[in-house]
């Protein structure tokens, strides 16, 4: 093949090819190895770490179009909360995440949620927050000024669990499931800023995968205490919970054959399109 | 009050919703092959659905928080009926005789978010990260902890960072030792920016596996699964690839006049 023809093959055959192989791992398993990163551990260390009765924020800002990333995080991170006797706070600033957050919490304390017996006291869910940054703050200040009423109408004051809570600084960990803004930055910047610093609110957070890089300086800093970087983490995190507790809700460590084996395609066109890069630079041809 | 559960599919439409879906996943996949009626149909229809959500959710949001539930009004807390009227003076921007009070609750929100950003963003953006920078570890017993040592990271990040922002640094002509400092501060940034580019395509991958698996998996009550319908949404793909392939390329609409020439024609 010439290098121009190289250069121009028609993205509908690399589709095809990504579609063919992505598919194949779901029919032919690969069971490839997973081992436990540094960023998905601290995250479970963290966790553990807490003593019973913690109050743990599980803020689902995220929408569907991440559910495949975001969804296990959280799902696997609730678990493990009420395997420990972890008090949990959920909410979401995001509008989308509103409805995303309640079928999670379905997913991991029953189908009757929130008609359930630790309902107020050991679990509650505020639904949309609204306000993006300011209703954040405005969280982080006071939790009553930022919602009124939980996600089904009740007055917060009605609910146990929301009077042992009335800033952040009452909560001993800020679970952020997110994929943009606001997002955990928002936190770090409108929560954590005003309460004294990183240290008042641990924060950890599961993120689409495209977002991790940029994390990284706060997490380098301390002001992220943990991160499950996109599938991936939450699939690292899942072989945790199921280590530990037992988890009957795997759902990303079967994709995770599947994206590998994107990956290696992709790497692979990287590889020949710097090929055909260097052929077209180095052996005469025309740049295209 | 809205029901809590807007945004959810009630049980007894989830064979729709499978139906819906497979559809919908297709018929917008169809535009890596090339654009078409069925792609831009479903587009719209997405972005209808998100801004009639959106609007559903957020009018429910402020009026639960204001009226419904909190009954803060009717306690006499008037000054929640400020946001209700600032949100309100929003939709001035749809008259031009009064749309200069459209400008005065974007004001108020721009000033607002200005005040929290600044103080918000020097201290974790900016002098946290400084903080962290100027703590990292160089000599003693943490520094030569782990596999590889943690003085290697730590010297890594600090050359990292000096020669990335002598990148942006244009008082001086980049040649000796700032040449020298930008040619690897550019380094520095393609690595950054590969690092970026391999998040971005390890979270497109997650999006399109976590569809696939909707296609193979999703099912209704065990007996009608999605990929059943799989077949027939791509013969309707290809069909309308094939009809519009063979209808005939609209022509270019002649270009408007000039307004100078419109005024002469009034005239």
């Amino acid at each position: 093949m010439s290098t121009p023809r190289l250069a121009r093959i028609d993205r509908r055959y690399i589709y095809l090819l990504l579609f063919l192989l992505v598919s194949l791992p779901f029919f032919y398993p690969l069971k490839l190895p997973l081992s436990v990163g540094e960023h998905a551990q601290a995250v479970w260390d963290v966790t553990e770490a807490l003593p019973p009765d913690s109050v743990v924020i599980s803020s689902f800002d995220f929408g569907p179009s991440t559910i495949t990333e975001n969804r296990p995080q959280a799902k696997a991170h609730l678990y493990q909360c009420k395997e420990r006797d972890l008090k949990v706070v959920a909410l979401a600033f995001w509008i989308s995440g509103g409805p995303l957050g309640e079928m999670v919490l379905r997913e991991v304390y029953g189908e009757d949620f929130p008609d359930i017996p630790e309902y107020g006291t050991r679990v509650v869910y505020l639904g949309y927050v609204p306000g993006n940054e300011v209703g954040m703050q405005t969280f982080g200040d006071s939790t009553v000024s930022a919602k009124g009423t939980d996600h089904y109408g009740t007055p917060v004051g009605e609910l146990d669990l929301m009077n042992e809570v009335t800033s952040a600084a009452d909560f001993d960990l800020w679970a952020e499931w997110t994929s943009g803004t606001p997002g955990e930055q928002q936190v770090i910047q409108f929560v954590q800023g005003r309460h004294g610093g990183p240290s008042a609110v641990p924060l950890v957070v599961g993120s689409t995968a495209v977002s991790v890089p940029g994390m990284m300086p706060f997490y380098s800093a301390g002001q992220i205490s943990g991160i499950m970087n996109g599938l991936s983490g939450g699939g690292q995190y899942e072989l945790l919970v199921d280590g530990e507790y037992g988890y009957p809700l795997v759902e990303a460590l079967p994709l995770l054959d599947s994206q590998s084996v994107a990956h290696v395609l992709i790497i692979v066109f990287v590889i020949i399109g710097n090929i055909g890069f260097a052929i077209t630079k180095y052996g005469g041809g025309q740049r295209s | 009050m809205i029901p809590p559960n807007i945004g959810q599919i009630p049980p007894e439409l989830d064979l729709f919703a499978i139906i819906f879906g497979v559809f919908a996943t297709l018929f917008i996949y169809s535009f890596l092959v090339k654009e078409n009626p069925l792609s831009r149909a479903v587009e719209h229809l997405f972005i209808g659905l998100a801004a009639v959500f959106t609007l559903a959710a957020m009018y429910d949001a402020a009026l639960t928080q204001a009226i419904w539930g909190t009954n803060r009004i009717a306690e006499g807390n008037y000054i929640w009926l400020i946001p209700i009227l600032l949100s309100l003076m929003y939709f001035f921007f749809f008259t031009k005789k009064y749309f200069y009070l459209y400008r005065y609750p974007v004001a108020i929100v721009a000033g607002i978010m200005a005040g929290m950003v600044i103080t918000g963003l020097i201290q974790s953006n900016f002098l946290a990260q400084i903080q962290a920078t100027a703590a990292l570890p160089l000599v003693g017993a943490e520094a030569t902890a782990g596999t590889p040592p943690e003085w290697l990271n730590s010297l890594i990040i600090i050359i990292g960072i000096i020669t990335a922002l002598s990148f942006f640094f244009f008082t001086w002509e980049h040649r000796g030792p700032l040449g020298i400092s930008v040619r690897i501060g550019r380094y520095v940034l393609m690595a950054t920016f590969g690092a970026a580019y391999g998040g971005t395509v390890m979270a497109r991958m997650s999006l399109f596996i976590g569809r696939l698996t909707f296609l193979i998996n999703e099912n209704y009550e065990e007996w009608f699964w999605a990929w059943y319908l799989v077949p027939v949404a791509l013969i309707l793909v290809l069909i309308v690839l094939l009809w519009s392939r063979a209808r005939p390329t609209p022509t270019t609409p002649a270009p408007s006049p000039k307004p100078t020439e419109k005024k002469k024609t009034k005239e």
